[in-house]
């Protein structure tokens, strides 16, 4: 996502001798609407259709779990769905009518500080906890409708420990067997699986003697055994090394389009990358949920960083497409506000900007699409 | 997938598991040493018995053992029954049966609490019910509970056939008609002390909890038996090593009966409260 949207570029110096881009029809069309916070009654309040989702990834029906016995699996459009969903513990309301839809085939993050109701969002999804109130749906059924949706979902839980006198082999092997997979073929899922989260040689090698990054993946392996439809990832590189969280994030993209993943992490910078889509959560109260562009306001603003030397701010301000300008004399930033739709979008409007900022001999030394996930988290929670 | 495959395959891991871990392990030794040294040590009072009472006669014997059977059991079928039985076996039961709920509290103390205490149990509530999982769980604990039982059993024959307490056939023939009697009443036990597992998510807890019943449910039958109310001895399991090692087939019957529904209660209340539970 952020690798497509944001461009930096290392101190561009002087003129360019490129023409700016002529003015022509946007390339890909623009996004419905903009991300609402939320009303205090989420369920009328979210924003519920989902423009990122993939062309042909719209069914789950599409995903079969390779080896797994035939199941007949009704097509859903919708992943999961929250309708008004609250919990309790005692006098405390973890989640607070919370309503979102994801549709089949997404990357879909759950954002928000801790104490948030991410993980408890995230857990009800599971089946883990129940709903106080409220209804919740994982690929038209209940989480705890375990028949119906054996070997459709993966769920890779932040803080359950692994069985540490099993086997790597044996635990993967078993929760194969649970799934339904037939029996010949459980081993080779479980290989498979291991493989594909590099941890070929761990086979025999006792779930308790992991580190902490190999218990990681191992978990991330079971969660992806039989290639489930929905994939949950609660922090699924919480307390990794960078390298390994690196892989980790690769491993989830690679899984992109190929099943619906809901992600709930604090890494916020990972989550742009990833995600087509988030629910921002705070307070057990969701306050904005959409599109990555919708809710970093990618198609609404840029950023431009400016290295010292001119700064011909008033020449941007008169170009037509640009309804306000800010500069930040002090972090040498540009924020250009504009309407998009009628022929303009983000992108012309950084070739009209960079063309005037280059002939006025500015030096640029950063270009980005909208304010960043982060900036838009802390706008939207305490 | 069924719920019995559910079942099974959770109970074939529970049984691998606790074959494999250290505490399996040293139960079983321990358990094997303690039944040959009580097997040996019966042999021993044995011996000494027959010294003693050199000058009478088999018949007498016999006879004497028939009443005292009849007595103790208030049914002259089973008395006669009994008094087939080699008596270090007949001892070695009892003694086993008394025993059998310190080895499920130990066994046991873990089986779904050591799962909770780090959310490890969610691995398996994804993919099997709620219930399975707690039955898979009952039957894994009984299963290892009455292999370990059987393989100590096993070695008492040995010694009683190497000794020349009873001949191999009746050694065997009683010896496994007595194990095949501990099967019910264990059940009953591995069914509270998954019950009590299931309550707590921290195994020590758990542990202490299931000692606790255990003992409480002891000093209920005490308490039935020293003021004659039947209602309190029933509460406890091996009341019914009496009924089902009757001869009267009814009397068989209700302890069977008693202590499948013993245990299915037991059972169903667990996985009732784990299904409703948050975990």
């Amino acid at each position: 996502m952020s690798g497509d949207e944001t461009t930096t570029t290392k101190e561009a110096q002087g003129p360019a001798s490129a023409p700016p881009p002529a003015p022509a029809a946007p390339s890909t069309p623009p996004a419905n609407g903009t991300a609402q916070p939320a009303k205090a009654d989420a369920g009328d309040a979210a924003p519920m259709s989902n423009p990122y989702a993939k062309e042909g990834a719209a069914s789950a029906e599409v995903f079969v779990a390779e080896g797994a016995k035939k199941r007949k699996k009704k097509p859903v459009e919708i992943a999961i769905r929250l309708t008004k969903v609250t919990k309790r513990f005692g006098v405390k309301t973890a989640v607070d009518g919370v309503s979102l839809k994801v549709k089949a085939g997404s990357v879909y993050g759950l954002i928000g500080p801790n104490g948030a109701g991410k993980t408890t969002t995230f857990s009800m999804m599971a089946g883990f906890l129940q709903p106080t109130e409220g209804v919740l749906e994982v690929l038209g059924y209940s989480p705890m409708q375990v028949d119906e949706l054996r070997s459709r979902i993966g769920v890779l839980p932040q803080d359950a420990l692994l069985p540490g006198a099993d086997k790597v082999g044996q635990f993967l092997v078993h929760m194969a067997q649970l799934q339904d997979i037939p029996t010949d073929a459980c081993e080779e899922a479980a290989r498979a699986v291991l493989a594909e989260v590099d941890g070929r040689d761990w086979w025999d090698v006792k779930c308790g003697s992991l580190s902490h990054g190999m218990a990681k993946r191992v978990q991330l392996a079971q969660a992806l055994i039989g290639d489930p439809e929905v994939v949950l990832l609660d922090e699924p590189t919480a307390g990794l090394d960078p390298r390994v969280a690196y892989e980790v994030r690769q491993l989830i993209k690679s899984r992109k389009g190929r099943c619906t993943l809901i992600v709930s992490s604090h890494n916020l910078a990972e989550l742009e990358e990833i995600c087509d889509g988030a629910a921002i959560l705070d307070r057990g109260r969701l306050v904005a949920s959409g599109s990555m562009n919708e809710l970093t306001a990618s198609s609404e603003e840029i950023r431009i960083k400016l290295s010292p030397g001119p700064a011909p701010v008033s020449l941007v301000r008169d170009l037509p497409m640009v309804k306000r300008l800010e500069w930040d004399e002090e972090r040498r930033e540009l924020v250009v506000y504009f309407e998009r739709g009628q022929g303009v979008d983000a992108e012309q409007v950084i070739g009209a900007v960079l063309w005037v900022l280059l002939q006025n001999q500015a030096r640029i030394s950063a270009v980005s699409k909208g304010r960043g996930l982060e900036q838009r988290v802390m706008e939207l929670t305490d | 997938m069924s719920p019995f495959s559910e079942v099974r395959f959770v109970a074939q891991r529970e049984l691998r598991k606790s074959f494999r871990s250290a505490k399996g392990i040293v139960l079983l030794v321990l358990s094997l040493l303690g039944g040959t040294a009580v097997t040996l040590l019966l042999a021993w009072v044995q011996q000494l018995k027959r010294e003693k009472l050199a000058n009478v006669t088999p018949e007498a014997m016999e006879s004497a053992r028939e009443d005292a059977m009849t007595q103790a059991f208030g049914d002259p079928a089973t008395g006669k029954l009994l008094s087939h039985t080699p008596e270090v076996l007949l001892a070695v039961f009892f003694i086993t049966i008394w025993l059998t709920p310190l080895l499920i509290s130990l066994l046991g103390f873990d089986n779904v609490s050591g799962d909770m205490q780090h959310k490890t149990v969610r691995y398996w509530t994804l993919r099997t019910r709620r219930a399975s999982y707690m039955v898979g769980k009952w039957l894994g604990l009984w299963t290892t509970v009455s292999a370990i039982t059987l393989t100590m059993h096993a070695v008492i024959w040995v010694v009683c056939i190497v000794r020349g307490e009873a001949p191999a056939a009746t050694a065997i023939s009683w010896g496994v008609r007595l194990w095949l009697i501990t099967l019910p009443i264990s059940a009953v036990w591995c069914g509270i002390s998954t019950f009590v597992s299931s309550i707590f998510k921290t195994p020590i807890l758990a542990l202490l909890a299931t000692f606790a019943v255990f003992f409480v449910l002891w000093v209920t039958f005490l308490i039935g038996l020293r003021f004659n109310v039947d209602a309190l001895t029933y509460a406890y399991p091996n009341t019914y090593d009496s009924f089902l090692i009757n001869a009267r087939i009814d009397k068989w019957m209700t302890g069977l009966a008693a202590c499948i529904g013993m245990t299915a209660l037991y059972v169903g209340a667990s996985s009732f409260m784990f299904t409703k539970r948050d975990l």
